[in-house]
């Protein structure tokens, strides 16, 4: 379970982009697990199983910071504060652009992209984890991307920047 | 398949490995034929790697300041130390049965005969041989050649087999000759190989490129080659998403 803990925060991070916060949701997902430790069936199962139990901490979190707004629809419009993309530019500040751009999707979007991208979880499983249909991951993902790739390129084309992959010819 | 029927769900899908095998091939045969396709699978690729490079390493948690926990505080003193204790003993008893085996696991050999007389190198218990990175660091005739007969013998053998493989070769150093235009020795071969093989990458270092730059050369890669923050990155990040890795 343990060795699960630098995955877990590395999906934390890239949900809330607050180290803090990432810190407190594994923490919490990881007493949760250890707690209902009978309930997991399947040894391989374990990853993806400990990612839901975040998903439920973090979801937790989200109402208990705004309890009366409704919770579906925050999934289409929450972002995180922070900079915009445009703000950083040169090559050392790609990474830190990114997690900006990232930070501003929809957090719908935002968690199946991570999941898929970070931790190369299948459709099928990002489904289990989050709860949703298998559909609604495509299409997060593909407005995902779609979004990030605006974001990116504006933010390059805005200050000339070389972007971190690039073509160069 | 109809290339300009194809949605980007399904381009989405290919990059993430979630088409079965003859979808796959389909796809593949398409981009072969249509380098718009191509541009579209090889920018959603761009952006998968940037996402998943950007969060490689998120910044640690120990550095935060003291502040009151945003979780059921109460709880999470008690909660620490619990976890803490259990996690202690279940790392000193995965240690003491790891001791030992990880030298097999990091060198475990490929069945791959493409391979032969290579070291593959991977973090997962097989290595992978649908997911292989070939490194390259010298501009040596023979490496360079190399490099590319290895990759040429992967593809056409997971061709043969009926795999859908991915291959990428990153280069650094010296090594990044064999990507420049106008330097390589090989552009014409490599041109002929991508044109064939849509799941062949090139990645050249961008560190070795500014110092290259720096010392007065002009450094312009061929078009199907791209260019990574650093190769060391690119391969690390290769080998933690189960990569198979193979020093050439």
């Amino acid at each position: 379970m343990e060795a699960q803990r630098p995955v877990l925060y590395r999906i934390a991070y890239a949900w809330c982009h607050d180290p803090a916060l990432a810190d407190d949701l594994v923490q919490e997902a990881m007493a949760k697990a250890w707690a209902r430790r009978a309930q997991l069936r399947e040894e391989a199962a374990l990853k993806a199983w400990m990612v839901s139990i975040m998903n439920h901490c973090w979801l937790d979190y989200l109402r208990g910071q705004r309890e009366f707004d409704d919770i579906e629809q925050m999934h289409d419009t929450l972002e995180s504060a922070g900079d915009s993309p445009e703000v950083c530019c040169n090559r050392e500040q790609v990474i830190a652009c990114v997690r900006a751009a990232v930070a501003r999707l929809p957090m719908g979007q935002r968690q199946v992209l991570t999941l898929v991208d970070l931790e190369e979880f299948g459709y099928a499983e990002v489904a289990e984890i989050l709860e949703i249909p298998v559909g609604t991951v495509m299409s997060r993902l593909s407005r995902a991307r779609a979004s990030l790739k605006l974001m990116l390129d504006q933010a390059a084309k805005r200050h000339g920047a070389q972007p971190m992959l690039r073509r160069v010819k | 398949m109809n290339p300009t029927a194809i949605s980007d769900e399904t381009l989405h899908a290919f990059v993430d490995g979630q088409l079965d095998i003859a979808d796959s091939e389909a796809l593949i045969a398409c981009l072969r034929a249509d380098q718009a396709l191509a541009q579209r699978v090889c920018s959603l690729r761009s952006l998968k790697s940037m996402v998943r490079l950007a969060h490689a390493e998120p910044p640690p948690a120990t550095g935060a300041l003291p502040r009151p926990s945003r979780i059921r505080p109460r709880l999470q003193r008690l909660q620490r130390c619990a976890v803490g204790c259990l996690v202690l003993l279940a790392g000193l008893i995965a240690g003491w049965g790891l001791r030992g085996g990880v030298e097999a696991e990091t060198h475990a050999q490929t069945p791959l005969t493409a391979l032969d007389g290579y070291q593959p190198v991977s973090l997962a218990q097989q290595p992978d041989p649908n997911r292989i990175v070939l490194h390259l660091d010298s501009d040596d005739p023979t490496r360079m050649a190399a490099v590319l007969d290895r990759a040429e013998a992967l593809l056409d053998e997971a061709d043969r087999q009926g795999r859908a493989i991915e291959l990428e070769v990153v280069a650094n150093s010296h090594g990044i000759n064999l990507m420049r235009a106008g330097v390589s020795p090989h552009a014409a071969r490599i041109a002929r190989m991508t044109q064939r093989h849509a799941n062949l990458h090139l990645v050249a270092c961008s560190q070795t490129i500014a110092r290259f730059t720096g010392q007065g050369q002009k450094v312009e890669l061929l078009p199907v080659a791209q260019a990574a923050p650093t190769a060391i990155g690119e391969i690390v990040s290769r080998l933690q998403q189960g990569w198979t890795y193979v020093k050439v």
